[in-house]
């Protein structure tokens, strides 16, 4: 598994990938600290992941959607299963390795922390919890993203299906309250509050765990049906 | 091929590689082989060595010896002077041989090779064939190729399937006589006088004697068959001269690996 998350890793920085992830997701965070803190003179740390989460939701495809789906249109799908290593490390390595390159941003992000206690004194606990939280809906989103890209062969499909599904459950609480509880947007609204909603970790984590477990699912299906 | 791997479930019956059963010891079943798969796919993104690594690692290969293992490998498929490029950048040919490389490491005792050869010029054919061969005095090498020549060249054993079931398992060599005409000659004359026809009478042991082709050039190309064991090439020589019948080439019939397939597989569908 480790050697899995090591050639991910290494695969993320030799590409473009982890490069335009980590850079774009700052270059757009730095947008939105100017917008919020400077213009509103606010000291408030935690309110720009609510942007955070929005920016997270367009890029996060850029990590995933091709973790499964270019294995298979390359080929080297076939050096991983014949090799003594089980599918559900496989997924699992390649989803820490994701988790990782998120994990890097959030660290980034401190230096934005220390910017504004150059001005205030913004409040550490409520923001390490919001960062938790942050994490906890990174997570969920790629899991759901090598869900994705463990059904198609084609990358711009995964990351189209992604977006598509991460959006929806985005809007769907404007159209009835009964998918309040559905969007994983809201579900990290309360974090930024300093509060860490144990139902709502949950939620992400199981939700995390079932699109880890599909994948696994759908891989196994794939060996027996081919 | 992709059962034997492990990369598709069989639908039926079982695999036992080494003596461990392909779906319940799947991690046992698979160290032991070594899989270079057809169209040779890579991560083109790594260098050569870092592929092999990532094989080794992958293979469980033991960290200390990692290393070495590696570099062993590198050194045996030749590629020491590339192992610090791009993937992407090198040769087929060369593309070839890590994956080999790749199949080789963590030294599993059955190496599979789908159609090792494919797409590479004829010098590239000839350093690939050797290091199957070198390989196969330690391994167990199991090739499938569409290249019979080849087969008949590299291999000891031969399986022939023809769709789904088993028709043949022999050495090349004795597939190749099964087919073999022995009693067969085949002479190319000319013949102006018209007299070949007569030729099955004045010679004893010629049991057939048959027209295969008339060239442009005036000569005749027939099918001659004795009984078993007779020679019949000496006798020719000296009775053609005689009746003034020019040979311009005399063979004996020997068969291909190809011949012994193609009868195989016509015998089957019947």
């Amino acid at each position: 598994m480790i050697a899995v998350i090591k050639k991910e890793l290494k695969t993320y920085f030799c590409s473009p990938v982890g490069y335009v992830f980590i850079g774009l997701f700052l270059i757009m965070f730095s947008i939105f600290f100017y917008v919020d803190v400077f213009q509103y003179s606010s000291t408030n740390f935690e309110y720009i992941f609510y942007s955070g989460a929005t920016i997270l939701t367009f890029i996060t495809p850029v990590l995933t959607m091709r973790t499964i789906a270019e294995e298979r249109k390359n080929g080297t799908e076939q050096l991983l299963l014949t090799s003594p290593l089980s599918i559900t490390r496989m997924v699992l390595g390649k989803f820490i390795a994701a988790t990782i390159i998120v994990v890097i941003t959030e660290l980034c992000t401190f230096l934005y922390f220390g910017i504004l206690s150059f001005f205030g004194t913004p409040h550490i606990t409520t923001a390490l919890v919001t960062l938790f939280g942050f994490l906890l809906l990174a997570i969920s989103y790629i899991s759901f993203g090598i869900l994705a890209s463990s059904i198609t062969e084609n990358q711009i499909i995964a990351g189209v299906i992604t977006i598509g599904f991460f959006i929806l459950t985005w809007f769907l609480p404007n159209f009835s309250d009964i998918f309040t509880n559905f969007s994983l947007i809201n579900m990290f609204s309360k974090f930024p509050t300093g509060q860490i909603d144990i139902a709502d970790t949950v939620t992400f984590v199981t939700f995390t765990i079932l699109c880890l477990l599909l994948t696994v699912i759908f891989m196994q299906r794939r060996k027996s049906v081919r | 091929m992709n059962m034997l791997t492990g990369y598709i479930e069989q639908t039926d019956g079982d695999i036992i590689i080494d003596g461990y059963n392909m779906l319940k010891k799947p991690k046992k079943a698979k160290k032991e082989i070594g899989y270079m798969p057809e169209g040779v796919p890579l991560y083109t993104e790594l260098t050569v060595k870092e592929f092999v690594t990532y094989m080794a690692e992958l293979k469980k290969v033991e960290r200390k010896e990692r290393k070495e293992k590696v570099q062993k490998i590198i050194e045996q498929t030749g590629l020491k002077d590339v192992q610090k490029k791009l993937i992407r950048n090198l040769s087929r040919g060369y593309k070839q041989r890590v994956a080999m490389a790749g199949a080789l490491v963590g030294e599993p005792k059955i190496l599979i090779l789908d159609e090792p050869t494919v797409g590479l010029d004829p010098k590239q054919i000839t350093e690939i064939r050797n290091l199957i061969k070198e390989l196969g005095k330690t391994h167990t090498v199991i090739l499938s190729s569409h290249i019979l020549s080849e087969v008949s060249q590299i291999c000891n054993k031969v399986i022939i399937i023809n769709k789904g079931k088993l028709v043949a398992i022999d050495t090349p060599e004795n597939l190749e006589n099964k087919v073999s005409n022995k009693n067969c000659i085949y002479v190319t004359v000319e013949d102006l006088d018209n007299k070949m026809d007569g030729i099955k009478e004045k010679i004893e042991g010629i049991q057939k004697l048959e027209l295969v082709e008339s060239n442009e050039d005036g000569t005749k190309r027939y099918m001659i068959e004795s009984k078993e064991g007779v020679d019949l090439r000496k006798i020719l020589f000296t009775e053609l001269a005689k009746e003034n019948i020019t040979i311009f080439e005399m063979k004996k019939a020997d068969s291909t690996l190809e011949d012994a397939f193609m009868k195989i597989i016509e015998g089957g569908n019947k």
